[in-house]
């Protein structure tokens, strides 16, 4: 019996072809580096199939897997092509960009606080990243890291409370929620400093 | 699954939620080489390295200083503990995603050499094991939606699972560990750091023997 | 002379990105005959209600704050407190729940609901696992650009 599972099957089969055969044809290491974005919204696609709750949380760390390796990676093909050096100057001096970023970039995060974990904390680093990108930068690189850094401390904290003291469940889901939140805003913060102008 | 040949007896689960850790006599063997490599990693001085002079017997000391391996050391060290998790873990989607760690922390010990040539290297591996992610996720997914578990407690000796699944869970951690190949083409083996090199070597071996018993017990 | 051609196009570190797209396709073509046979099983767990009429329309698993509701996880055995997240609501979201027929769904962000049970409390060690891998993405690209500066 065929039914929308299998269909959606063999979508999937089909466009897993496709973006691989893409991979047989590129030679360019930047398109073949924007290509796998598509070869890993794949993996997305065969996980949202099974279509539970499950998958929805599964599909988080895929994401976040996708984001993580194309930084890196990213970062390596900007040293190895040697290209750091050469930063436009101000190539996007529109009008609007030095006035609305105070505007969007206010609303993106308190929004993004306002929803709070990971999805939160990706909104509200997104309206950092605008801010920056818009407006130049002056934070200091390490701080922000360390405040990550024990952002995520107290994620795993919040990890073992819920497996050693179960009964206190709802302290860990408040500690992991903010937690994640801080993590992530900082983690994409970083990226709008990490385009060019040197740090403090 | 510990009445199956290739386990071994139970020794300890560690309940985690629905991800149950078990260490078996295998599970257990491939922990403890892992521990000793960690330990390797950790305590080895790659600082002094010596440069010999074909044609002649003078030498010189090569100037590295030690804020230039620290932070391979750091990676190699994250690569064993990935590699433990991978080696430990008792759920099929837990293990994809200790593998995709064991990937990138073998992309930042090749990536932290500055040399051109292996930055090349480490960039065409990064693709692989960025696309990795595609069979690795999607047998995880598989798994999942024909069987109804992730767990590998629940999958052992069922046999439920399909071929189609099984092979894409090993292509997914060949494209991880496929690291070992790029290094002999990078001569990374005489830049500094080269020690932790090691690493990449003995987790990508890991992965294979651990998605082995995979296979074979689901 | 087939030997040493295939070798001439393993040793180009280039290509190989381009060999391992063609395994993942002679295995996905293959596949697809299979894929007929397969029998789906995915709801066992976690399964997904969907109730049209309800303000948390498709993350609504029942349950009131601080009480439990019904989760089928793998091992209820290792969660004394299973249900629990699911059922609990922020204020926040009990409010916007209440007040408007759609925003409540904004409880798949806030703290609590079916998925912050899964993430944070079922299946934590995945969870652990992914920021790791952030925070080492994050790492290597860092590391990298403070190399660049000081250069």
């Amino acid at each position: 019996m065929i039914d929308t599972f299998h269909i959606g099957m063999f979508a999937a089969s089909l466009c897993i072809i496709i973006a691989f055969f893409s991979f047989m044809k590129e030679t360019d290491d930047l398109h073949r580096l924007l290509l796998t974005d598509l070869a890993s919204v794949m993996a997305l696609f065969l996980i949202a199939l099974v279509g539970t709750d499950l998958a929805e949380a599964l599909i988080l760390p895929g994401l976040v897997v996708t984001i993580s390796k194309l930084m890196a990676l990213t970062e390596i093909y900007l040293v190895k092509e040697g290209i750091q050096r050469n930063q436009p100057a101000r190539t996007l001096d529109i009008e609007v960009l030095q006035s609305a970023p105070a505007i969007l970039a206010s609303i993106l995060v308190l929004y993004g606080i306002f929803l709070s974990g990971f999805s939160g904390g990706a909104v509200a680093g997104l309206g950092v990243i605008f801010y920056i990108i818009c407006k130049g930068h002056q934070e200091r690189f390490e701080l922000i890291e360390t405040v990550s850094g024990y952002a995520w401390v107290a994620w795993i904290a919040a990890f073992f409370i819920i497996l050693i003291f179960p009964s206190q469940w709802f302290l860990a889901v408040m500690i992991a929620g903010g937690a994640i939140l801080i993590k992530v805003t900082a983690k994409l913060s970083l990226i709008g400093t990490m385009r060019g102008e040197s740090d403090v | 699954m510990f009445d199956l040949n290739i386990e071994g007896a139970e020794l300890f689960a560690l309940p985690f939620g629905d991800i149950v850790p078990y260490f078996s006599v295998y599970s257990a063997t491939l922990a403890a080489f892992v521990l000793i490599f960690i330990l390797i990693a950790a305590f080895d001085r790659p600082e002094r390295q010596l440069n010999i002079i074909f044609g002649g017997d003078a030498f010189y000391e090569k100037e590295i200083k030690e804020g230039d391996t620290r932070f391979s050391r750091f990676m190699a060290i994250a690569c064993g503990f990935a590699t433990l998790g991978a080696v430990l873990t008792g759920d099929i989607f837990n293990f994809t995603l200790f593998a995709v760690l064991v990937g990138i922390t073998n992309i930042a010990i090749v990536a932290s050499a500055g040399n051109h040539h292996v930055l090349n290297a480490a960039f065409q591996y990064g693709i692989v094991a960025m696309i990795a992610t595609v069979p690795l996720f999607g047998a995880a997914a598989i798994i999942l939606a024909t069987t109804g578990t992730l767990s590998i407690w629940t999958l052992a000796g069922m046999g439920a699972v399909p071929l189609l699944a099984k092979a894409m869970l090993i292509l997914g951690v060949m494209g991880e560990g496929i690291a070992p190949l790029y290094i002999g083409k990078a001569e990374i083996i005489r830049a500094q750091g080269a020690p932790f090199v090691l690493m990449i070597h003995f987790s990508s071996l890991l992965l294979f023997l651990r998605v082995t018993e995979i296979v074979l017990v689901i | 002379m087939i030997i040493r051609k295939l070798s001439g196009i393993l040793s180009n570190f280039t290509n190989l990105s381009r060999v391992y797209a063609v395994m993942v396709i002679i295995v996905v073509i293959a596949g697809i005959a299979s894929i007929p046979s397969l029998d789906y099983q995915g709801d066992r767990l976690y399964p997904k209600t969907i109730d049209r009429d309800s303000p948390l329309d498709p993350y609504d698993r029942g349950g009131i704050p601080f009480e439990s509701t019904v989760v089928l996880a793998e091992y209820p055995e290792n969660s004394p407190y299973l249900g629990y997240i699911t059922a609990y609501l922020t204020p926040l979201s009990l409010a916007l729940a209440a007040a408007t027929p759609h925003m409540g769904t904004t409880i798949v962000a806030h703290p609590g609901g079916i998925i912050d049970e899964i993430l944070y409390a079922t299946r934590g060690l995945d969870t652990v696992v992914e920021t790791t891998i952030l925070f080492v993405g994050f790492a290597v690209a860092a590391h990298l650009f403070r190399r660049r500066e000081d250069e």
